[in-house]
């Protein structure tokens, strides 16, 4: 096992605020002070996250989410606990619980922990490469958040 | 959880799309179904977005689509461009694109046949929903299946990214060729990992072989009425009728077999168009010189299907030997051909996936698949480009038409899912009308009319996520007079 964190953004950046998980890895990488620390931004779902984090210790997630039950530009943390595994109909829909389990069972290295900070935002479903301004709000926090996991300071904007 | 140190709410996964994956079901004054509708979210603006900019950026945007497919909106869009700049790529250059397509076809439907839809079969359509899954599958097939599985699709993988870059943003298709070829010194790894890939593909048509042909009940559910639709079916073809996922004309045949239309992609507008239904954002395609005559299937109606089992229907034999055999034993299980029922799509995909390995063992075979003549520069003015591949999940389109500085004015794009919506909510209506009668609505009805759906492989959102990954399906009855009856939630 790699002693070392992931940071993976998750979402589409074609799809206005369906990116923000990429936006928020990026200011991550740009400002976070660790050596053993990775930041990657991927668009692929299901078993291609598998590939991504095996080998990982901890793994923080970043990544858009619609519950519809907050305002658009919360941000959450969630732990695996959080998750209930499902059937995936489509690769669209094949989730994270699911990778994990089948990760453990085959032997590949699953991380000890996991976290996923998660940005409820507005419209997935618009061509854009903009942002809403409530979910363009929420990086700085989103960007706290995740520093604080890594066990950092959050760091004030430079 | 927590959020901001206060609230509490639970992820329901139904929550995860608020809205979408919607069936309104109406029933008639006695309690059957008059009609059934499947609406499903679509995203909307991409003509907009893309307009104003360069031609030459589209296999970027458009394999930033999703997450799932950005193989083949790469492809069909450097093919567009191919056919925009008005040149042809040499042949070494067609083998590497090849050669990474079918790579991903390979794995694509390795996932579908593993993880997505052939767990329904796989672990048994009547287990329970929560086991059939690759952990359902793993159980029943033994654990070095699911490392085989994991190991052969990160290799193949491997190929694609070695060629075309990162799998999400390839930078390899251009107009008249591709960006990068193999060099010498990895055929020799590409030859093995292609004959890798054609021992996995052969042992997953024997799994499927011992586990559904072997069992009667699952083979009777294949051929049952519920999942039976006389339709057109369309797919690429070469000059032998066999399928080619990478390039071809496009054949039609319709419900008897016979080839009703054999086209050019230029031509598609001649031969598909698109009607609209007030309850749904999703435009249905249907032939364009049968007619639409409302999701009644059949001869007189142009709605068709594409595919898997629709690519196995307009063949006349398929271009490689293993697969041809794999081909004529399901003619003789099934057939005669056209074989119209949805679910026989998991048994073709699987056959599919060995053709594509056989064609991947041939192509590291060619002694020009290591050249270095990769690419023709285009020096015609740019006007119209119209590309077209056999995405996993069917046929797709994309036509582009720009200024003379190669600046786009119209951009359409037909995708996979889009050919067989009609076909689709054609399967939703029959499992609901076999599954309500007098008002009283069977046990199971949700996961029948997933397993309908899920055999086409459907396309839907084209985004990824880490939480909760359940298409958030929602039934909801209505009486003859439009009031809400029943509300099913997964």
């Amino acid at each position: 096992m790699k002693d070392r964190t992931l940071v993976l953004g998750l979402g589409n950046d074609l799809l206005g605020d369906d990116g923000v998980g990429l936006t928020v890895a990026r200011v991550v990488e740009s400002r976070h002070q660790q050596r053993d620390v990775d930041v990657v931004e991927s668009g692929e779902a299901g078993l291609a996250l598998l590939e991504i984090i095996d080998g990982y210790r901890r793994v923080v997630i970043v990544d858009a989410i619609q519950t519809g039950q907050v305002e658009a530009g919360t941000v959450m943390i969630y732990g695996p606990e959080d998750f209930r595994r499902v059937v995936a109909p489509s690769a669209h829909y094949s989730g994270l619980p699911e990778v994990l389990e089948l990760g453990a069972r085959i032997g590949c290295d699953m991380p000890r922990d996991l976290k996923v900070v998660a940005i409820e935002i507005a419209d997935p479903l618009h061509f854009s490469t903009e942002l809403t301004e409530k979910v363009a709000h929420a990086i700085e926090e989103a960007v706290s958040k995740v520093l604080g996991l890594l066990g950092e300071p959050a760091l004030q904007a430079r | 959880m927590e959020s901001n140190g206060q609230k509490h709410i639970t992820v329901d996964p139904i929550t995860r799309l608020e809205g979408h994956g919607k069936i309104d079901i109406f029933l008639d004054d006695k309690g059957d179904v008059e009609r059934a509708y499947f609406q499903v979210p679509e995203l909307r603006g991409f003509e907009v977005f893309s307009l104003g900019r360069p031609a030459e950026d589209m296999p970027q945007i458009t394999s930033r689509i999703c997450g799932v497919c950005p193989t083949a909106h790469h492809m069909a869009s450097t093919k567009a461009l191919d056919h925009l700049y008005h040149v042809e790529p040499p042949r070494p250059a067609r083998l590497v694109r090849e050669l990474v397509y079918n790579a991903f076809m390979l794995e694509d439907h390795a996932l579908h046949v593993y993880v997505l839809g052939g767990p329904d079969f796989i672990v048994g359509p009547e287990a329970p929903a929560a086991e059939r899954n690759i952990l359902g599958v793993i159980g029943k097939v033994g654990l070095e299946v699911g490392q085989r599985v994991i190991a052969t699709r990160r290799r193949v993988r491997e190929l694609i990214t070695h060629v075309a870059g990162k799998v999400i943003h390839p930078v390899f298709g251009l107009p008249g060729g591709v960006s990068k070829g193999l060099s010498p010194d990895d055929v020799p790894g590409f030859k093995q990992l292609a004959k890798d890939g054609l021992d996995f593909a052969q042992f997953t048509l024997q799994v499927f072989k011992d586990i559904v042909l072997a069992n009667r009940e699952y083979v009777e559910l294949i051929k049952s009425d519920a999942y039976t639709h006389k339709t057109y079916y369309m797919g690429l073809v070469d000059e032998k009728n066999q399928p080619n996922f990478y390039d071809g004309d496009i054949r039609v045949v319709d419900p008897n077999g016979k080839e009703f239309a054999k086209f050019k992609e230029v031509q598609y507008l001649d031969h598909i168009a698109e009607h609209v239904e007030p309850w749904s954002y999703v435009k249905f395609c249907y032939l364009k010189n049968v007619g639409w005559k409302g999701f009644k299937g059949g001869i007189d109606d142009g709605v068709y299907s594409v595919a898997p089992l629709a690519r196995l229907n307009v063949a006349d034999a398929m271009a490689t030997p293993i697969a041809q055999e794999a081909f004529l034993e399901y003619e003789a299980a099934l057939g005669p051909r056209p074989i119209h029922h949805t679910l026989a799509n998991h048994w073709a995909r699987v056959i599919e996936m060995v053709y594509a390995a056989e064609r991947l063992v041939e192509i590291m075979d060619d002694p020009e698949v290591a050249s270095d003549n990769l690419r023709v520069i285009p020096t015609a003015t740019p006007d119209k480009g119209i590309g077209v591949v056999e995405a996993p999940r069917g046929t797709l389109f994309h036509h582009f038409e720009t200024d003379p500085n190669g600046i786009l004015t119209l951009v359409n794009l037909i995708v996979a899912t889009q050919n067989n919506s009609a076909r689709m909510a054609m399967s939703v209506e029959t499992a609901a009308k076999a599954l309500i009668h007098g008002f009283d609505v069977s046990e199971g009805l949700l996961n029948k009319v997933e397993m309908a759906f899920r055999a086409y492989d459907p396309c839907h959102a084209c985004a990824t996520h880490s939480m909760p990954g359940q298409m958030p399906l929602v039934v909801r009855l209505h009486g003859s007079d439009g009031t809400l009856l029943e509300e099913i939630k997964r």
